[in-house]
């Protein structure tokens, strides 16, 4: 998964899409780990309201 | 109210899309600011300093390039003036551009923004691709310069009957529809002398752009190079 950086020029983008499925995997996990704990919030206040 | 789900719930949809809408919103500012720092034109300097920059500076007519295979990056990559041996380019080995190799950064910037101007004037895209951009009705121009066919052995040169590259392409752009090339025969589009320099200029320099191996397979197909 990870590889050493082969690209010209540096840069973060280049380096997250080195490998195959390396952009998905990162911004799949940025976007769902923070929804999976807003989700644990509103759980929780759901369940104290009730 | 116990079981109140929280996927029906709005405040979860709501904080979710304010998490997506803003996450996105700046990594595509950053993407931004990141893709201009790539593609900003690199200046004289980088070659007597030994930079590689994706998009070299304009004097680059003044050097020999090639496009070699470079096995760390798994793909072919211009070589600007010499390989060290590591696919990575010298800026030594220099090749004469109409007679010269000691293009000035104005001259040719100036050239170079003929040919750019040109290449828009006689709207070149409406059948052949630039760098991705373009039509797919005559071949790719991105490594143009590079194609074997307008070389000292190839069969382009042969044909314009001229001693140098660059004077060969000029002349077949000046009377394209004197040369018999293809099926889709390049039209006559009245362009000058000074006009197909330019021209040239902005194909050698386009093909010395590392555009991390595009086209595929360049120089590999056959009929895509010798536009058979």
């Amino acid at each position: 998964m990870f590889e050493p950086f082969t690209d010209v020029v540096p840069s973060f983008f280049g380096w997250l899409n080195q490998g195959p499925l390396t952009l998905t995997i990162f911004l799949h996990s940025v976007i769902l780990l923070p929804m999976l704990w807003i989700y644990k919030q509103e759980k929780a206040r759901l369940d104290s309201e009730g | 109210m116990a079981n109140k789900s929280v996927w029906s719930d709005n405040r979860f949809w709501q904080r979710s899309a304010a998490w997506i809408t803003g996450f996105a919103a700046v990594l595509l500012i950053w993407l931004t600011f990141d893709t201009m720092g790539q593609i900003s034109m690199g200046n004289d300097a980088d070659f007597k300093n030994g930079v590689t920059k994706r998009v070299p500076g304009p004097t680059v007519i003044n050097y020999k390039i090639t496009y070699e295979m470079s096995t760390k990056r798994g793909h072919e990559v211009p070589i600007i003036g010499g390989n060290d041996g590591q696919g990575m380019s010298l800026f030594q080995e220099k090749e004469k551009f109409f007679g010269r190799d000691d293009w000035s950064e104005e001259e040719a910037g100036a050239l170079l923004h003929l040919g750019k101007l040109g290449s828009q004037t006689k709207n070149c895209m409406n059948c052949h691709t630039l760098l991705g951009n373009g039509a797919y009705y005559a071949p790719d121009l991105t490594k143009a310069w590079l194609d074997p066919a307008w070389g000292p052995e190839g069969s382009m040169q042969a044909m314009t009957g001229k001693d140098t590259k660059e004077e060969a392409m000029a002349e077949f752009l000046m009377h394209p529809s004197t040369y018999p090339t293809h099926a889709r025969m390049m039209p006559d589009l009245g362009i000058t002398a000074d006009e197909a320099k330019g021209l040239v200029a902005f194909l050698k320099h386009m093909s010395s752009i590392d555009t991390n191996g595009f086209p595929r397979n360049f120089g590999k197909i056959q009929g895509a190079v010798h536009g058979k």
